[in-house]
């Protein structure tokens, strides 16, 4: 990886924040937080471990993380932070080390005896300040567990960091004030659209579907007894019009009986990346408008990589009352496809595509596979990254970091320097004009990314390709020959 | 002197080695209970078991990994691992003590083997060592314990070598086997304590991993309570 210029590394570390806030709020962190107390701070940060771990099922993790870290160092090799800072203390085991050694000393009999007899004052608040730049330096990608010897997972104790940081008030703002609107403001979504506007929104993109493909495809809304929900990220009303028309020009074409939620159609979900409270709450939300619409097979997710993960991992957690299956859309459609029930013009994309794995669902290896061989259906040109699949990296806007603009000089050039390599790389080899990302977050990340680092190619989810190239009949039936 | 060595090879090894099983047992079921009562407690029992079981295999077995991350760190930690664990286990001399001390024994490596793979354990040894210091990823990350282990490690293994072939210990046999007694019972004390406990764990870790993903439902209201928080919204 090339070495930071000295311009890159004044611009990438750069505080935006006043120095009044910073000394106000003694955390001098690149992301905005909002005023909390910071008195006493290291006591209320031990007594939200203590109640986390009373309630939850971290202890036992941290009891066998503490036995079994053999301080290796071959996830310096993995962590695509590390690499572009060279920062010792980006090392993922590093950053996890914090967390434990508070774990250590403060809740092992060992640790409060080792405190009593060398009169170690434990936790600071300087500890706690490093705490805070270290869990959202990582974009919680989680590549690191996949080459460590003792099975240690970086990503689940970043994870615990923060939640635990969340609860004394240290959260990006930009994640707190979206989550706050989404759970008890007016427009119950992170981007704060209003109704209205979304029903404008999808007017406009039916009337764009129609003079496009001349068929009527419509988005339904509030249908009752529906087999799907489905939910996008919200961001994509905003950003994506292409990604949510290929969408429904999917579920027109197989004549599928689905429906958006006027009560919730925001699928994001930033519990997964600071509070496992809030990760609940969003989805007792799904529940209910799940419950509210009647739907009979499941709740299908837009392209999002974090959405997906948040509600296929943690849905059936919580949601007792109404449990559904949850299904990415992306899934959805390559069923369709070998079902025989789409049809494509496989001339309509002649550009080389290349596929950005999203760590949210090819780390844990649920979606790999199937957009891969969407992609190969209808389009000639595909070229492989390398790494990818599990292995893949990271866009550099893990983790939520991505929502926090204030930080896109970091994230465009630490986070996502190795990315943009391997991207400059693929294009180079393979010139491949689309790069896909089948994820809200990681496409905003990369379309950073590429306008930042001056990257020449075009970057598309993969439904806005599928939009291009599906073929609807002109009577809006469905196709059934399956042949393409 | 043949006081000590008795009192080493009898009743303190016999101490030694019934803490090194009961600690390790002991941490094994801390781990392996943990694992129960985190599925119990989960929200949803879909745990991927064979996803999880594959990486657990992948890593007892990591011929696979060793060319991923630090290949020549990776290949002398596998070849340091190898020594540990058969030498000690297979050793013809070791199973001779088994099988007079219990009434039954495993098969033994040839004492060939046996020489070659303590000479690489040793090298190992220090070739670990010195990667450690000589790295300022490794160092700021070790504690005194990971500089500790190599070298105490390679204490019996040296002193057993060297008690093996009496030609290069002449003299000074029984210093030697005395050192390799007392060294290895005291390694056996420290494993269920540091960081060696892993030869028990690593088993265990990848399913750790994946069930502490894995949440209890309503947890998250309890921790707000708890810490008086139920009212405040987000």
């Amino acid at each position: 990886m090339n070495p930071l210029t000295i311009e890159e590394r004044q611009k990438a570390f750069a505080i935006p924040k006043k120095q009044e806030v910073i000394e106000r709020q003694k955390l001098p962190v690149r992301y905005h937080v909002e005023d909390f107390p910071i008195e006493d701070r290291p006591r209320r940060f031990l007594q939200a471990f203590a109640a986390i771990l009373k309630h939850s099922n971290y202890r036992f993790v941290l009891d066998h993380y503490i036995r079994t870290s053999a301080k290796c160092s071959r996830c310096t090799v993995q962590c695509q932070v590390y690499e572009a800072t060279k920062d010792l203390r980006d090392i993922p085991c590093y950053r996890s080390e914090m967390l434990l050694k508070v774990y250590r000393r403060h809740f092992t009999v060992a640790g409060l005896l080792r405190g009593r007899l060398t009169s170690d004052p434990g936790l600071t608040d300087e500890q706690i300040q490093e705490m805070a730049r270290a869990f959202y330096d990582c974009t919680a990608c989680r590549r690191c567990q996949i080459e460590c010897p003792a099975g240690i997972d970086h990503g689940l104790v970043t994870h615990l960091g923060r939640y635990i940081l969340a609860e004394i008030g240290i959260a990006p703002r930009a994640l707190v004030v979206s989550t706050r609107e989404q759970l008890i403001g007016e427009t119950k979504n992170t981007s704060a659209i209003p109704l209205p506007a979304l029903t404008d929104t999808i007017e406009f993109l039916e009337e764009e579907m129609a003079e496009i493909k001349g068929v009527e495809v419509k988005f339904p809304i509030d249908v009752e007894g529906a087999d799907y929900l489905f939910i996008a990220p919200v961001s994509d009303f905003l950003m994506e019009a292409e990604t949510l028309m290929g969408i429904a020009c999917v579920m027109h074409a197989v004549n599928a009986s689905w429906t958006l939620g006027t009560n919730n159609y925001d699928a994001i979900n930033y519990g997964l990346f600071y509070s496992d409270h809030v990760l609940e709450k969003v989805l007792l939300n799904m529940e209910k408008e799940a419950e509210r619409l009647k739907i009979k097979k499941g709740i299908l997710i837009g392209e999002c990589g974090h959405a997906t993960r948040s509600a296929r991992g943690y849905y059936n957690t919580y949601a007792k009352r109404y449990p559904l299956p949850i299904i990415n859309v992306m899934e959805y459609t390559w069923d369709q496809i070998r079902a025989g029930k789409l049809k494509f013009d496989r001339n309509m994309i002649k550009e080389t595509v290349t596929y950005h794995d999203p760590c949210n669902i090819a780390r844990p290896g649920w979606i790999i596979e199937q957009p891969r061989n969407i992609i190969k259906y209808f389009i000639d040109d595909y070229v492989e990254m390398s790494p990818s699949r599990r292995n893949n990296f990271c866009c550099g806007g893990g983790g939520g970091t991505v929502s926090i603009d204030e930080i896109r000089p970091y994230r465009t050039t630490i986070g996502g320097r190795k990315k943009a390599e391997q991207i400059s790389k693929t294009i180079k080899d393979g010139k491949a004009h689309y790069i896909i990302a089948p994820c809200a977050n990681c496409k905003k990340q990369l379309r950073e990314l590429i306008e930042d680092q001056k990257i020449p190619s075009t970057l598309v989810g993969l439904h806005d390709l599928i939009y291009k190239a599906i073929i609807l009949s002109d009577d809006g039936v469905a196709w059934h020959d399956g042949n393409n | 002197m043949e006081s000590w060595l008795e009192f080493g090879k009898g009743p303190l090894f016999r101490l030694c080695f019934a803490l090194m099983v009961l600690g390790l047992l002991r941490t094994f079921s801390f781990s392996l209970l943990g694992i129960i009562g985190a599925y119990r407690k989960a929200g949803d029992k879909i745990v991927p078991w064979g996803d999880l079981t594959n990486k657990t295999i992948s890593w007892l077995i990591p011929l696979g990994h060793l060319w991923k991350a630090r290949p020549v760190y990776s290949f002398i930690s596998f070849i340091w691992h190898i020594g540990l664990i058969l030498v000690p286990l297979f050793l013809a001399a070791h199973v001779k003590l088994w099988k007079a001390s219990v009434g039954f024994a495993w098969f033994n490596l040839p004492q060939r083997v046996a020489d070659i793979l303590t000479l690489t354990t040793i090298t190992a040894a220090i070739l670990l060592f010195v990667m450690r210091i000589g790295s300022s990823e490794a160092r700021i990350l070790s504690r005194k314990q990971d500089y500790f282990w190599p070298l105490l490690l390679a204490i019996p293994f040296v002193t057993g070598f060297l008690c093996a072939n009496v030609s290069l210990s002449a003299g000074g046999y029984e210093a030697c086997i005395l050192i390799h007694i007392y060294s290895a019972n005291l390694v056996m004390v420290l494993i269920p304590f540091t960081k060696v406990a892993h030869c028990m764990l690593l088993p265990l870790s990848q399913y750790v991993s994946g069930l502490g993903w894995k949440f209890p439902r309503d947890s998250g209201d309890r921790v707000a309570a708890t810490l008086g928080k139920k009212e405040m919204p987000v």
